[in-house]
């Protein structure tokens, strides 16, 4: 029902009564063609069943009879009826007795009766109708009614209707024109009132209004409204002039606020941008861009403040103000003394904005003004109120800047101030974690040498175990047999020898990480010699070696002639130095030459008291290091030797030069060649000097001794050694053992002289059986055997209860010498 | 007898179709073809059971399309009696016919007899072949009473006899001589009239 909507309300009320008629009429006529139909129906039912009725009558005879010609004859009686498509009659076996068919119409006869009835199908009106003869059933009757008729009669019916239809509704439609119009006319009339007072906003236009109906009381109704909106349409305008004046207002401290909150966010991305940056340069930079770019200006520039010169020193130009720098002679680096107006107040801490400078008498507003400047604003940058700088920005136009853009500079400039003293906190702070993480290494790189030594300190006990019996059995036939050969005799100062040389060896891997250990050993020594030395012992690595390869190395020996003795001691300078040689050559596969120097360094002068020191450099021509490299090179198992390389060579020479209280520099360039420098400071007084040598002693004879164990074979050695020396010695497995032997000999009065106990030994240690020793005989001198004599002896660590300790592997002296104390102390008691 | 006029002509009579079995019998015996036509007989015989159970349906039909008068019957419950006068050529069909059927709700007798006397009080009455000699004694003795007489012999009709079969084709018919039936008191219904056909008698045999 849209449509309507949009229709004129004259054409509207016309189609609604148009429609209301049309409709009424319709249902009338269909439901009277409905009613006419079925009655129609109903009557050709009736009609066809009494000509049924007759015709079974007047064909019973002809059927009892079988006279099929008679039945024909009385069928065709039905020609005189036009309705009658066809008829037949069955028997009463259902077979086709006689028929009839119209001559006009082509049906199909059923082949066989059916039930009963009428019945309407599509081809017409069908009757079966039996055919009785006394009550005896002969057979069945059918007739076929055509219902053209029907049709006809509705189609006579729809054309009545539609003539009514038409004919009603122009009546209905002339009648409604005439009578619409009192509905429609007021409507109308208020219709176009209402348009014209919408089309010229004139609100003093009424509408007719006459009679009392309802659109006479709404024209009466709208005449009200109309006034009451006259009257506020007047309000309205004058309130809305004055609203008009308020806008203007507003807009205009909109857009101060917009204006505003621009520098804020420049404001905002100036500090992100700042924040994300950590030197003071490209902070400025940074600024002066921003500030170029969106203020805008025509000149910025920040200086630094130099308070003991009184000057300004120009940091940063803008990239636009560059040519302007120029020309004012303010390019970077420039410096600019304080004047007295401009920038003193500035660097005192205050903005300083100058609307006009062309006229000003002072010479850097003078300056500025120069380069065609006409407004300026210097802002400090403050820290902890302190002004280490000043943010200079000029424009061309006099008062162009707002007192907005002005506290906007001040603001930025504080900070900008922030932000640079942030950047320097920053540097220092990155310089204090550089400095924490080379601790961390250097503790680290000690956590590793210690781990290292704990190691060797194991290995090093095992092997003096080991090692006991040949040392004492090498003495002992060397002491004991002067019937020896003079070639077996050789041979074994040659054990003897290499024995010392695995001893002195252990004992340095043991002590490889201690440092304070080494102060009691260092004596005063000569380097050059030691260099000459260790250049003799390598001579087959670098000269042989490299030969059979088909490469040389030249060694060069620059020994300064004279210089002041250094603390250390020879061997392991000896060792790191031959260490230093290796390396070299292993750094020269292609051959190269080798320079040996020693020289004096004079000491650095900030040093007070120092006397500086001798260094000793081994230089190579070899692949050199990179910087990685170079800083891993000491750690303990690094090598670039891969499988050849135990990783210790180098780790073993720092250790060495660590104790020696020595320093260790290397300068290395990659594919150059290495330099590796020893630093051994010149002590402030010569002193120590060589060990006093023992005194003489008696060697005591026939002494009663217990030797106490938990090696076999060391026990053997021991007592072979003592036995040869005329002691009568009882051995004693293991350290329960051990005191069970002493307490029995002691309960039987046989009480031993002196008792040798190891000191690790598996459940009851050496400290235990002494403590034992001595609570069951005082004055029984013990003396401990150990694998870690020489610790326990340059530590002062002594166990209690015990007299003397001897470090394996023991040498028959020093057994003698021990043994001597222990009886001499002994005898004083 | 008067003279025999028909509207339309007689059809021949089949020999050895229409005559009776026992009539052919005998015919056939006296003239010495016995053996041979002993064959024939069975297939000849079973056409005439089929033409007389046709003949036994319609004489019962007849029945029901006749109306008789009150006199017909001695009180009302009196049998309907049909009556067969001479041979009986029907055999077991009449009987089977008319077994269980009632004619104006009276139940149905079927009577034989050579003998008119004995059949007077028959409601129809079916003259035999055999009796064609004696069909003046007949009617003369039927008088004017209500008796339906039916035949198959073509003198019937000239002799007075209402109903008289006859071949048509292989069909069976019938004439109607309505107006010796009306002469007895018989009405006749337009249905059988129609079926029938109606042949007049010139001078009544009387």
């Amino acid at each position: 029902m849209k449509w309507l909507n949009n229709i004129p309300m004259r054409r509207k009320l016309t189609v609604v009564i148009l429609m209301t008629c049309s409709s009424v009429l319709l249902l009338a006529c269909g439901i009277l063609a409905v009613y006419q139909i079925l009655d129609y129906r109903k009557m050709v039912a009736r009609d066809l069943s009494v000509l049924a009725e007759v015709m079974a009558q007047n064909t019973q005879g002809a059927i009892a009879f079988d006279d099929q010609s008679q039945a024909q004859e009385t069928l065709a009686a039905l020609r005189s009826e036009p309705s009658v498509a066809g008829a037949c009659i069955y028997d009463d076996h259902g077979v086709v007795f006689a028929t009839y068919l119209d001559p006009g119409r082509h049906i199909r006869l059923p082949g066989h009766p059916r039930n009963d009835g009428v019945k309407f199908e599509a081809d017409g009106l069908m009757v079966f109708h039996p055919i009785f003869l006394n009550n005896k059933r002969l057979g069945t009757l059918f007739i076929q009614y055509d219902l053209t008729g029907l049709h006809d009669r509705i189609l006579l019916f729809g054309g009545i209707a539609a003539l009514v239809l038409i004919g009603s509704c122009l009546v209905a439609w002339l009648l409604s024109a005439l009578l619409q119009k009192p509905v429609s006319g007021p409507i109308l009339n208020l219709a176009d009132t209402v348009q014209l007072i919408a089309e010229r906003e004139d609100y003093s236009i009424r509408a007719p209004c006459s009679g009392d109906n309802e659109v006479a009381r709404l024209a009466k109704s709208f005449n009200r409204l109309v006034a009451g909106i006259e009257e506020r349409d007047r309000t309205l305008r004058s309130s809305n002039e004055a609203l008009q004046g308020e806008i203007t207002e507003r807009k205009a401290a909109n857009d101060r606020v917009h204006s505003q909150l621009t520098r804020l966010e420049m404001l905002n991305r100036i500090t992100r941008a700042i924040g994300e940056r950590q030197d003071l340069r490209s902070i400025f930079q940074v600024v002066i861009r921003t500030l170029e770019d969106h203020l805008p200006l025509d000149f910025c520039c920040v200086a630094l403040y130099r308070p003991e010169e009184n000057v300004v020193v120009v940091t940063s130009v803008g990239v636009r103000s560059e040519a302007m720098a120029m020309e004012l002679a303010l390019t970077e680096k420039s410096v600019v003394p304080i004047d007295q107006n401009g920038l003193s107040q500035c660097v005192q801490g205050r903005l300083v904005y100058e609307s006009d400078i062309r006229g000003s008498e002072f010479p850097f507003p003078k300056r500025l003004a120069g380069g065609g400047l006409a407004a300026m604003v210097a802002a400090p940058l403050l820290v902890e109120s302190q002004v280490f700088g000043v943010l200079v920005a000029g424009r061309r136009q006099p008062d162009s800047f707002s007192s907005g853009e002005c506290e906007f500079l001040r603001q930025l400039s504080e900070h900008v101030a922030l932000a640079a003293h942030q950047a320097q906190i920053y540097t220092a702070l990155q310089q204090a974690y550089d400095d924490l993480r080379q601790t961390q290494q250097a503790v680290m790189q000690q956590e590793r040498l210690r781990a290292l030594g704990q190691m060797a300190s194991g290995v090093a006990h095992d092997i003096n175990n080991a090692i006991s019996p040949v040392a004492l059995y090498t003495e002992s036939l060397l002491e004991n047999e002067p019937n020896l050969s003079p070639r077996a005799r050789n041979y074994l100062e040659t054990i003897q020898h290499a024995i010392e040389d695995v001893t002195h060896t252990v004992a340095r891997m043991r002590e490889f990480y201690r440092q304070r250990d080494t102060q009691l050993a260092l004596v005063p020594l000569q380097l050059s010699p030691l260099v000459q030395q260790a250049a003799d012992i390598s001579r087959a690595r670098w000269s042989d070696m490299p030969q059979q390869r088909g490469v040389s190395v030249e060694m060069k020996m620059e020994l300064a002639p004279e210089l002041p003795a250094v603390m250390g001691i020879e061997s392991e300078i000896r060792e790191a130095l031959v260490n230093l040689i290796f390396n070299a050559v292993d750094a020269m596969p292609t051959g190269g030459s080798i320079t040996l120097r020693t020289r004096m360094v004079a000491p650095p002068p900030d040093s007070n008291g120092s006397r500086g020191s001798v260094a000793i450099e081994v230089v190579d021509t070899g692949v050199g290091m990179d910087e990685d490299t170079r800083r891993r090179c000491l750690e303990p198992f690094f090598t670039t030797k891969g499988d050849r390389g135990t990783g210790l060579g180098l780790a073993m020479v720092y250790g060495t030069i660590q104790r020696l209280n020595a320093g260790i520099e290397i300068d290395s360039v990659l594919g150059k060649g290495t330099t590796m420098r020893l630093c051994f400071p010149i002590p402030h007084a010569q002193g120590g000097g060589p060990r006093p040598s023992a005194g003489r002693f008696s060697i005591p004879s026939r002494q009663r001794i217990l030797i106490v164990d938990d090696d076999p074979l060391l026990i053997k050695s021991l007592r072979d050694a003592l036995e040869t020396d005329g002691h009568i010695v009882t051995p004693a497995n293991g350290g329960q053992a051990g005191i069970d032997t002493f307490q029995s000999a002691q309960a039987a009065g046989e009480i031993f002289d002196v008792v040798i106990t190891d000191l690790g030994m598996p459940n009851v240690d050496g400290r235990r059986v002494a403590t034992a020793i001595k609570h069951a005989s005082h004055s029984t001198p013990v003396i401990m055997l150990t694998g870690w004599g020489q610790r326990l002896n340059t530590e002062g660590d002594i166990p209690p209860c015990v007299d003397q300790v001897l470090s394996k592997p023991p040498k028959l002296k020093e057994l003698r010498e021990a043994l001597a104390q222990c009886v001499q102390h002994q005898n004083q008691l | 007898m008067g003279v025999l006029r028909a509207s339309e002509p007689r059809g021949p009579l089949l020999p050895g179709v229409l005559p009776s079995g026992w009539q052919r019998l005998r015919l056939w015996g006296k003239t010495g073809w016995c053996a041979l036509l002993m064959l024939l007989s069975v297939s000849t015989s079973q056409a005439q059971s089929k033409e007389y159970q046709i003949k036994a349906a319609f004489l019962f039909n007849f029945a029901q399309f006749v109306l008789w008068p009150a006199t017909a019957f001695t009180n009302t419950s009196e049998p309907f009696q049909i009556g067969v006068l001479g041979d009986n050529p029907f055999g077991k069909a009449l009987e089977e016919i008319v077994r269980g059927e009632t004619i104006q709700s009276r139940p149905i007798v079927i009577v034989q007899s050579s003998s008119v006397e004995k059949l007077a009080g028959c409601q129809v009455l079916f003259v035999s072949k055999s009796e064609a000699a004696h069909l003046k004694d007949v009617f003369t003795k039927l008088d004017s009473k209500p008796v339906l007489t039916v035949s198959e012999d073509p003198a019937f009709i000239s002799h007075g006899g209402m109903i008289n079969f006859y071949r048509e084709g292989p069909k069976v018919r019938f004439e109607i001589n309505s107006d010796a039936a009306a002469r007895n008191g018989l009405k006749l219904s337009s249905e059988l009239l129609r079926v029938g056909k109606i042949v007049h008698t010139e001078t009544p045999d009387k």
